[in-house]
């Protein structure tokens, strides 16, 4: 077995599972967001007539809202609170970060565990070695609160190896956006995607995590790399070593032959996933030019210290472009620490950035980036679907933080190597 | 009809339609015979002023793609139809679905074979799709008798703690 087949084993008591078969697992984790952790609340409420088993294993982050823009919000935020402390669950305020940095620099996540939540990134948490996938609010309020269990049909695996070492100028949010276009949008439903070989095997975990952050986008149902030394390492220093005995997993060499596609990054240009989906992937250079009015770092796979150093590298001794906001939302309270620590708050800021709080940033403008008709955004978020960000004619580029950067000096889509 | 099987007018929207293009997030905390008035309001803006009970909603590929709120699932329901037949789903609707309620099917072939206003006839269990107007005969997907099961009960949470029952 895999690791996914057997954690889900593991999870499931049973000795061996395959593909296709429907199990119900333990669940080691539920983390929710302030949207999703109201709207699964109100389900669990209004439906569910049973205790809240494990209030331990279920993390809410508030990070849609940072500080609440209406007296709606408030409200929400008021009885997500109540709710939390009710119940007992883990709840990180306002300002703690996006949900997924949040939960890991926390140490909620850990190799080995069964983790639920209801945003559709979470698989993002297979860079730990954690199966991890999204479900909706009914399973969450019906299954995982009163039994601390859901159900899951074992995935079939894809394995994506990559090798090469990236060009300059090119970074792995590049190589994540360019596999959304290669494999296609929808190319993998229901698949277990390994991320695999040399290439992955030399990313440092915070940039690993970027490849199962595009499990959603291609259709998959989860996402990871086998944990190596850099995880153990990482998630003993977080105490959080999750679930990682008694798994049986065997390398590929010894498993039934699995779907496998292999790829080059050593010749990758920075790329851009162009409106209106996040499969409309291009290299840079196809669109640059096109003017921006805003530019971005932050959402739930953006504003990363890895992000936020690259903004700086394009950015140290030199000014934003007059015609453009760049907006800086560090991933985690962490992430926002050691910008400080290393100046860069203050060279960013000198710069003519706008420091955000820790939050998911622009991600559907429920607290700012809203933009008019006719405006341009580029940033390190992950959707760019029209009318997600104010006015459906209003347009989201994607792209990683050299090349958001180097737009916002130049004031139009740049590619980053013509400013480095 | 019983167990699944519809004749409806069907709708049309295309391919990878967001979640947040069924619901668009600031709509998400009204009351959920308001939202059902703006379901579709970018993708299909006549959709939600005339839809009819029992009507039948026809995508493309990866329908519900992107964020894996049931809101959008429970908001469809609200209006009105019947199911919906899509080119494919994507996972979190799929699970949704069927979590919540709604009924659905993958029949790969569709949208081509459809104009909206059509009359569909759909047997979710047996997988099949005709089209009144052409005669046609689509072959679904099947699906899977857990998924039936959980259909059949009215969703997840009331087969949940069966479930969990059944498993020990």
């Amino acid at each position: 077995m895999n690791l996914i087949e057997s954690i889900l084993a593991r999870a499931s008591g049973k000795r061996r599972v395959q593909p296709g078969d429907i199990v119900i697992a333990e669940v080691d984790r539920m983390i929710m967001h302030d949207l999703s952790g109201y709207m699964t609340s109100r389900v669990y409420e209004e439906k569910v007539k049973q205790p809240l088993k494990h209030p331990d294993r279920v993390v809410m982050v508030f990070d849609h809202i940072f500080s609440p823009p209406r007296e709606r919000e408030a409200e929400v935020l008021q009885s997500n609170r109540e709710w939390a402390v009710r119940y007992g669950i883990r709840l990180l305020d306002c300002g703690s970060g996006n949900i997924h940095n949040a939960v890991v620099r926390e140490g909620f996540i850990g190799p080995g565990m069964v983790v639920v939540g209801s945003d559709s990134h979470t698989p993002v948490h297979g860079a730990l070695g954690a199966f991890a996938v999204a479900v909706g609010n009914d399973c969450h309020a019906g299954m995982v609160f009163p039994h601390s269990k859901a159900w899951f049909r074992v995935p079939a695996t894809l394995r994506i190896e990559l090798d090469g070492r990236l060009p300059e100028g090119s970074t792995p949010r590049d190589v994540a956006l360019w596999l959304v276009g290669q494999i296609g949008e929808g190319g993998a439903i229901y698949k277990a995607l390994e991320f695999a070989g040399p290439f992955v095997d030399e990313l440092e975990l915070f940039d690993r995590w970027l490849l199962p952050l595009i499990t959603v986008d291609v259709g998959a149902k989860c996402g990871y790399a086998e944990p190596d030394e850099k995880v153990f390492e990482f998630a003993r220093a977080q105490h959080a070593m999750g679930h990682w005995e008694g798994l049986d997993i065997v390398p590929p060499s010894r498993r039934r032959p699995e779907e496998v596609r292999q790829y080059d990054v050593s010749r990758l240009e920075p790329q851009i996933a162009c409106p209106p989906t996040v499969g409309n992937v291009k290299p840079v250079t196809a669109v640059a030019g096109q003017p921006i009015q805003w530019a971005e770092i932050g959402g739930h796979g953006g504003g990363r210290i890895e992000d936020i150093r690259l903004l700086a590298r394009v950015l140290e001794g030199k000014r934003v472009h007059p015609d453009v906001r760049l907006n800086v939302v560090p991933a985690s309270r962490a992430a926002f620490g050691e910008a400080l620590r290393e100046g860069l708050v203050e060279l960013l800021h000198e710069a003519g950035a706008m420091w955000f709080p820790p939050s998911t940033g622009s991600n559907q403008n429920v607290n700012m980036g809203a933009m008019a008709a006719g405006e341009s955004m580029i940033s390190t978020h992950s959707r760019n679907f029209p009318g997600r960000n104010g006015s459906a004619a209003a347009s989201m580029y994607l792209a990683s933080a050299l090349t958001v950067g180097a737009s916002a000096l130049r004031g139009c889509i740049t590619d980053a190597r013509d400013v480095l | 009809m019983t167990d699944f099987q519809f004749k409806g007018r069907c709708w049309s929207v295309g391919d990878f339609v967001p979640t947040d293009q069924i619901v668009k997030s600031h709509r998400v905390f009204l009351r959920l015979d308001e939202i059902a008035r703006y379901v579709l309001e970018d993708a299909n803006p006549a959709f939600a002023a005339g839809v009819k009970a029992g009507d039948v909603l026809v995508a493309g590929r990866h329908f519900g793609q992107s964020s894996g709120r049931a809101i959008a699932v429970r908001a469809l329901r609200a209006t009105g139809i019947s199911c919906v037949v899509a080119e494919s789903f994507a996972r979190t609707f799929y699970r949704n679905a069927f979590e919540v309620g709604l009924p659905i099917l993958e029949a790969p072939g569709i949208h081509a074979a459809t104009v909206e206003g059509d009359v569909l006839e759909v047997d979710v269990p047996g997988g099949q799709v005709k089209v009144q107007r052409t005669g046609q005969v689509l072959q679904g997907n099947r699906t899977d008798p857990f998924l039936l099961e959980m259909l059949r009960a009215g969703g997840i949470i009331a087969v949940g703690s069966r479930l969990v029952e059944g498993d020990k």
